[in-house]
């Protein structure tokens, strides 16, 4: 029976630097695995949607402009994601990866956690449409009461 | 012209304020000081001052069957007790603010009604937790108080004075630490037990009664009950320092005794688990008896 | 080619049948190492007592089937012993829902027959304690979750809870729902007679989740990530359990180096939740030093886990049909570094727990739970391992690669909370040991097999050895895409029981050290103080 055995790890402690990580003013670089964002390719997307199936939290859904000519939007809810990629290792086409840089999600509001990835004209007009969509019922709404 | 003196020093220096300043300052070495031997960073300078105002701005809810006036005068005696104590006691390198023979006596009792008013504090509530917490403090008042003022008697009984100043003079000429080894140690032991350090804090053991006695105090009493510690930390410091390292005339001398004084308390702090309450109690059979051979020998050899 | 282990559970099983011979109404063997055997009601006290009579096996678990085309509800019990897995199965009419209790020979099944009864509205007569242990007080009654007729998304009234028992005299010290000593809410009530415990109760439940009814409603993938997420600790294990029964159900089977991958990545999870232990076990006790340099070692291993799989917890390592990324060089060197590290360490903690006079005082001779107690309590893990019961599912039923990289078994023999400290730090020593052989001979392959989206019908038994026990997965298809029944019972539910009955008698104090020596996980277990006016 000993007194003290960590005696020798207590007093080794007060001469060496503390291992507490002053995040954030000092922040690691992430491993080259980290599963952050999710990123799509739109250039080789088949829209087959087995990545929106699979998923277990209906994060994705693959909005189809005009399924001929590969004209696809991805919409990515940032905050239903469990980050778990499932969705990278269901694609047979490999469109989808994880961020290692894009890890710190935190947001003021829930808007900013719903994204839209694709061709930059596309998601352009997609969104407007769907403001035009929005504005359009509001009206309508009024007009009914 | 004295009276004004006389104010000022219980109000500002070295009593009063620069006592509470003192207090947080010391709470902080403690806290910085187990942090690092633990490989952490730990708190900044000013966190037990944070504390303690954070604590004073926060609603106090006094709960249901506790007797309303018992619960808010208990903090304040709390602080009184060894804000009175500080009097007799030479802080700061200066000689004590007042004496009298037998102040050794007064100023242990002081010491203790902080740790007393606790244990009230926790019986004066229904919750389950306080009233196990002070039944553990007060049982760990009878296990350390006996042995305290058997160590601290030594010192007492080799100047042949119960006055803290003649004490403390006396023990300028020779350091009582190496005349009376086990008094010291049993003194250093038993201020750990008063200040409830770990691993003596089986009353306010965090993992199994919440908080002890205190654990439905909020707001001002317990920020009360808190710089009463500080207070009491220091005034002990002082008091062990001062009879068995030697003295504490100047305040490079103060500074260095009690602050090496800190580091051998948190060592211990860092290196034992806590003790459950009927360990304590046996464990203070043997500082009792090792207390009063320590007078003993010192009886017999003069 | 024979093999050696159908061999055993062959003959054991045959033991078995002809055991309770007289009472089977039919028998059927599902996959090799099960028999199944159909039984009446009234037959099963007395069938129970037999096997335990004739030390057969333990009770692992009961789970419930709702069989709504026949209108029937139907109990299995499952009883295990080494590789293979007795199963007594009861059905009861929906007119009639009654069952004889089987507290009478085991009592650890009153937490097994409580969960039943409340899930699927079957009475179970003379059972000692009919409190609910998952749902909470203001559920209605005759609403039965895990029956096919309850709808998940209607919402469930709520109705005014009946006023709990009379607990005048006692003197009841609660710990939790809310509490320091708890990671996660459970309520245990302890009376003290001064700091002396006279008696305990458990209610559990509070993080319940309905992750059994709710893997009933997404594909088998879907599920794999509810499951995993069981649990932050054994996060791993449940995910194994799961993709190793469907795996069984779809007949294939993983790839070797996917399954080494697998056993590679439990170990590295076994060495992260012992340490997780090791720090609130020893902050539970007040030594809070080692509580703060365990966490810190435990960061190396989470840092091996994030190079590894992406994420420090939840790795989402597993597919079904194998695993999702590879071991190159690179990471290969770091893990053994990082592996020598904590190695080091782990002797380090090892001679900590066995010789520091302070901690011992806590944990020597504290919580004593003699062989015989294991037995009839039915602990499982380490905590079994500690009172020289050697169960431990890596050994008696190899399963994935640990045919290939054997783990030794670690036994204590005192009982104590010392022998439980001293189990869990040697397992990481075996752990580190292992993987260091492990990862010398990856062997090659593939990383993943191809596995259909519907899975065949059959019901399929998968056990697994969590950090804390013995994890069982009880997985039925119905041949569709989406799973039948999915029934998960956890090792800390085996061990509730030992803390409730080695507490009596004990110091208050010790209290959050006993529910520490279990290694409690509520959020696995589980898919109020009120000060009473007199």
């Amino acid at each position: 029976m000993k007194i003290g055995t960590m005696l020798g790890d207590v007093t080794t402690s007060l001469f060496r630097r503390p291992v507490t990580r002053r995040y954030p003013f000092e922040r690691r670089p992430a491993p080259a695995r980290l599963r952050g964002r999710l990123i799509w390719n739109p250039e080789k997307c088949t829209g087959c949607q087995l990545c929106c199936r699979d998923c277990p939290s209906n994060a994705i859904e693959l909005i189809i402009i005009d399924r001929a000519s590969k004209q696809f939007l991805m919409h990515y809810h940032i905050d239903r994601c469990t980050f778990c990629a499932q969705c990278v290792h269901s694609c047979r086409f490999n469109c989808l990866g994880m961020s290692n840089e894009d890890w710190e999600l935190a947001a003021l509001s829930r808007d900013d956690f719903s994204v839209f990835y694709g061709n930059e004209s596309l998601r352009q007009q997609y969104l407007d449409g769907l403001s035009r969509e929005g504005s359009a019922a509001a009206e309508a709404e009024r007009a009914a009461d | 012209m004295n009276a004004f003196l006389s104010a000022a020093a219980l109000l500002f220096f070295p009593g009063g304020l620069s006592l509470l300043v003192s207090g947080l300052a010391y709470e902080w070495a403690d806290r910085k000081l187990l942090a690092r031997m633990q490989n952490r960073l730990g708190p900044r300078w000013f966190q037990p001052l944070a504390d303690v105002v954070k604590l004073l701005s926060k609603e106090e809810i006094v709960p249901y069957g506790a007797n309303r006036l018992i619960f808010n005068l208990l903090p304040v005696a709390a602080l009184a007790g060894p804000l009175t104590a500080a009097l007799y006691v030479p802080l700061f390198g200066l000689p004590p603010m007042y004496s009298f023979q037998g102040d050794l006596i007064v100023v242990i009792y002081l010491l203790s009604l902080l740790t007393i008013c606790t244990g009230l504090a926790g019986a004066n509530m229904a919750s389950r937790f306080s009233v196990l917490g002070a039944t553990r403090t007060l049982t760990q008042v009878f296990a350390y108080e006996a042995p305290f003022l058997l160590a601290l008697l030594g010192p007492a009984i080799a100047a042949g004075s119960w006055e803290i100043r003649s004490i403390q003079a006396f023990a300028e000429t020779r350091w009582l630490l190496l005349t009376q080894p086990l008094g010291f140690l049993v003194a250093l032991i038993g201020l750990m037990g008063k200040l409830e350090l770990p691993p003596f804090d089986a009353p306010e053991a965090e993992t199994e009664i919440v908080a002890g006695a205190l654990t439905e105090y909020s707001g001002r009493g317990l920020a009360l009950f808190r710089l009463g510690k500080g207070v009491e930390m220091v005034v002990g410091l002082t008091l062990i320092a001062a009879f068995f390292l030697g003295g504490v005339g100047n305040l490079p001398g103060f500074l260095l005794k009690t602050l090496v004084l800190l580091l051998v308390l948190v060592t211990l702090q860092a290196v034992l688990t806590r003790f459950r309450i009927d360990q304590v109690v046996r464990g203070w059979r043997w500082g009792a008896l090792l207390a009063l051979l320590q007078i003993l020998v010192m009886i017999i050899w003069g | 080619m024979t093999n050696p282990e159908l061999i055993s559970f062959d003959s054991l099983l045959e033991n078995g049948r002809s055991l309770l011979e007289s009472q089977i109404i039919e028998a059927q063997t599902p996959e090799p190492g099960r028999l199944d055997l159909v039984i009446g009601p009234s037959d099963l006290p007395q069938a129970v007592q037999t096997l335990v009579d004739n030390h057969w096996g333990y009770l692992a678990a009961i789970t419930g089937l709702d069989r709504p085309e026949s209108s029937e509800v139907e109990a299995l019990y499952h009883f295990c012993s080494g590789p293979a897995v007795l199963t007594l199965r009861v059905r009861v009419p929906y007119a009639e829902p009654a069952l004889p209790t089987i507290c009478g020979v085991i009592p650890s099944a009153t937490l097994y027959e409580r969960e039943f009864m409340e899930m699927f509205g079957v009475q179970v007569t003379g059972t000692p304690d009919p409190q609910r242990l998952f749902l909470p007080d203001d559920w209605p009654e005759g609403v039965y979750p895990l029956r096919k007729s309850f709808n998940p998304q209607e919402k469930v009234p709520q109705v005014k809870p009946k006023a709990n028992g009379d607990n005048a005299g006692r003197y009841i010290v609660p710990i939790g729902p809310q509490h320091p000593a708890l990671k996660e809410p459970g309520h245990f009530e302890f009376t003290v007679n001064g700091e002396i415990v006279t008696g305990a109760s458990v209610r559990l439940g509070y993080v319940h989740r309905g992750i059994e009814k709710a893997c009933e409603e997404r594909t088998w993938t879907q599920a794999m990530y509810l499951l995993e997420r069981v649990c932050g600790i054994c996060s791993n294990s449940h995910a194994y359990a799961y993709v190793l029964g469907v795996e069984k159900l779809a007949q294939v089977e993983a790839p070797e180096r996917a399954q080494a991958i697998r056993e590679l990545v439990a170990g590295l999870e076994r060495i992260h939740s012992h340490l997780l232990w090791l720090g609130v076990a020893a902050h539970e006790a007040g030594f809070d030093t080692l509580f703060m340099y365990s966490w810190r070692d435990r960061e190396t291993v989470m840092d091996l886990l994030e190079r590894l799989t992406g994420n420090r917890v939840n790795y989402s390592a597993n597919l079904i049909g194998g695993v999702k990324f590879d071991v190159d060089d690179e990471q290969r060197r770091t893990i053994l570094a990082g592996l020598d590290y904590l190695e080091e360490r782990c002797r380090h903690y090892l001679d900590v727990v066995s010789t520091d006079a302070a901690f011992l005082q806590r944990t020597r001779g504290v919580g004593t739970m003699t062989r015989e107690q294991a037995e009839l309590l039915g602990v499982v893990g380490p905590t079994a391992r500690a009172s020289g019961v050697d169960r431990d599912i890596r050994v008696e039923a190899p399963y994935g690669s640990y045919r290939r990289f054997p783990v030794s078994i670690v036994i204590e023999h005192a009982g104590d909370l010392e022998a439980k400290f001293v189990v869990r730090v040697k397992e990481m020593l075996v752990s580190i040991s292992t993987l260091r052989a492990l990862l010398d001979n990856l062997p090659p392959g593939e990383l993943v097999a191809r596995v259909p989206r519907r899975i065949p019908a059959g019901e399929t038994i998968s056990r697994v050895e969590a950090p804390r026990g013995e994890l069982f997965y009880f997985i039925k298809s119905s041949g569709g895409d989406k799973p039948e029944r999915v029934k998960v019972r956890t090792p800390s539910i085996c061990n509730f029981g030992s803390v409730i009955h080695t507490a009596v008698g004990h110091q208050f104090a010790d209290m959050p050290m006993l529910l520490a020596g279990i290694d409690p996980c509520f959020s696995c277990n589980d898919r109020m103080i009120v000060v009473r006016k007199k």
